[in-house]
């Protein structure tokens, strides 16, 4: 027993502060005289002072530690240098997971920004990439399909593309994260081209053809003209690109013509 | 034994008939009383009062001093029975001076008995309005929107109040005058400070009925030229190279707008 103690104490030997993944109340009064304490959490449930919201749930708990933290650094919670020690749950719910990571900038991978930071409305990314994910999950009829969403920056993405046929959505007002959108998202994903989406949420355009210049966009060898356009037209725009691949079924986000965070649908 | 036996009519006899049948009514009221209080108990508990006003402050109240809103209405209830038969008896009593006292009383307190219930029952109302309220209004994180819980809650005990106190025979004109009040200032107040938000979402629905532009479209709004990134029901947002524009809907509908192909 005394080793286990032993390599226990070594993760979590001169802590700066601690990072709770989606604590219950309970495990959260445990901590309630440690001082710098982080909620990290879909909702805060716990009424923290220091909390960090998850706009998805990350079934890849790198990417769930590495926004809190992005999050955390944003707020200035957090410095370059410190150690943290974060609590979590990789299996069903209860905390399992003790994990010591060093702060550098080299976490920043924009995937916080991402989300808070995009030109669109976080809440509009959050309902598009649970649009993606359960367009993934499901496809057209059985079969996979691809979509390509390109959100925030209307104006221009509209701009820097041209339509391919009528767009069904003109005069409509409709918003992703209305209960019919999924429903219509899914029948126009058939056609081929972009749905274009503004800042607020509002479904401006099906079927535009992208026209971004895309020299110089680097994205992993063996993904197609669909990520090649939705790249693209992140660095031409401010507007950031969610594309479902047809073909491995992943859902990948780009902004500033990067790729930033890839989901798998059938994961969450 | 026999002297026994007539010591007790004689002892008996010593107050008046009526005075034991007084008695005698008084017992029953209290037994009535009780059986009101338990009925009731059992009543209110088959209605789900218990879980109705969970969580509001007449229970948390009622709790600090060890009974429970059911317990208070009941009790309510019990003491009325008891101080009816009271009276009923007083009234088997010859006490003169006493009658034209609780002739009155006897008007008057059912109306105090129900105002007390309609006070009571409007507290409650009141207490539970705010907590639905409150849930409803959760979504949304603005720290200034505890008002509105509390605005329905009073609303509800003023009108609470008032009836209570109609009841009871006060008038309460001069408090329904300041209720007028206080509503005129506010629709005035309301209507002054919006008028020019009113404008707007009245443009605001026209533009997004008809669509004359739309987002994409270069155009150019009182001087200002760049493309249409937005519109919604009371503002245009336009960005040109470096600048985003949010220009209100009247402005647009007042200069007109020139879109640029």
């Amino acid at each position: 027993m005394g080793s286990f103690d032993d390599v226990l104490a070594d993760i979590m030997a001169d802590i700066d502060s601690v990072f709770l993944f989606s604590p219950n109340g309970a495990f959260y009064e445990r901590f309630a005289d440690e001082e710098n304490v982080v909620v990290v959490a879909g909702e805060n449930t716990v009424d923290a002072e220091t909390f960090v919201e998850l706009p998805i749930e990350f079934t890849d708990i790198k990417d769930r530690i590495r926004f809190g933290i992005e999050g955390a650094m944003d707020q200035d919670l957090v410095e370059e240098g410190n150690t943290v020690a974060c609590f979590g749950s990789i299996f069903n719910g209860e905390v399992d997971s003790a994990v010591r990571v060093r702060v550098s900038e080299d976490l920043r991978s924009g995937l916080y920004d991402l989300f808070t930071n995009s030109r669109a409305d976080p809440n509009v990314i959050r309902d598009v990439f649970d649009v993606a994910l359960e367009l993934g999950r499901k496809g057209q009829k059985g079969s996979p399909v691809g979509a390509l969403f390109v959100v925030g920056d209307a104006g221009k993405v509209m701009n820097k593309s041209r339509p391919l046929s009528y767009n069904p959505f003109e005069k409509s007002h409709v918003h992703v994260g209305d209960p019919i959108v999924n429903v219509m998202l899914k029948e126009f994903s058939r056609l081929d081209g972009a749905f274009v989406i503004s800042d607020s949420g509002k479904i401006v355009s099906a079927y535009r053809y992208l026209e971004p210049s895309a020299e110089g966009i680097d994205i992993p060898k063996g993904l197609g003209a669909r990520h090649m356009a939705g790249g693209a037209i992140t660095r031409d725009t401010n507007a950031t690109a969610i594309v479902l691949s047809e073909s491995d079924g992943l859902v990948r986000a780009f902004k500033g013509g990067e790729l930033i965070l890839e989901l798998d649908p059938e994961e969450h | 034994m026999s002297a026994l036996q007539f010591a007790v009519p004689e002892w008996l006899a010593v107050v008046s008939p009526r005075w034991w049948i007084a008695v005698g009514i008084v017992l029953l009221g209290i037994g009535l009383g009780y059986l009101t209080m338990r009925l009731g108990r059992r009543l209110l508990h088959r209605l789900g009062i218990n879980e109705a006003v969970e969580g509001t402050a007449v229970e948390r109240a009622a709790g600090e001093y060890g009974t429970s809103t059911v317990g208070l209405l009941t009790k309510l209830a019990g003491y009325f029975v008891i101080l009816l038969s009271v009276f009923i008896a007083g009234t088997f009593t010859n006490i003169q001076f006493a009658d034209l006292f609780l002739r009155a009383a006897a008007v008057f307190l059912p109306q105090l008995a129900v105002a007390l219930l309609i006070l009571v029952v409007g507290i409650i109302i009141g207490d539970k309005i705010e907590v639905l309220v409150a849930e409803r209004l959760r979504g949304i994180k603005l720290p200034e929107i505890g008002v509105i819980p509390a605005t329905a809650r009073y609303s509800v005990l003023f009108v609470a109040t008032l009836i209570a106190l109609g009841q009871v025979g006060v008038a309460t004109t001069a408090l329904i005058v300041l209720l007028g009040a206080y509503a005129v200032a506010l629709i005035v107040f309301t209507a002054i400070a919006t008028q020019e938000l009113l404008a707007s979402g009245a443009v605001g629905v026209y533009l997004l009925l008809t669509e004359p532009y739309s987002i994409g479209d270069e155009v150019a709004v009182a001087g200002q030229r760049g493309i249409v990134q937005e519109i919604d029901l009371f503002v245009t947002r336009i960005d040109t190279d470096d600048e985003e524009h949010i220009i209100p809907n009247r402005t647009v509908l007042r200069d007109g707008i020139v879109r640029i192909h």
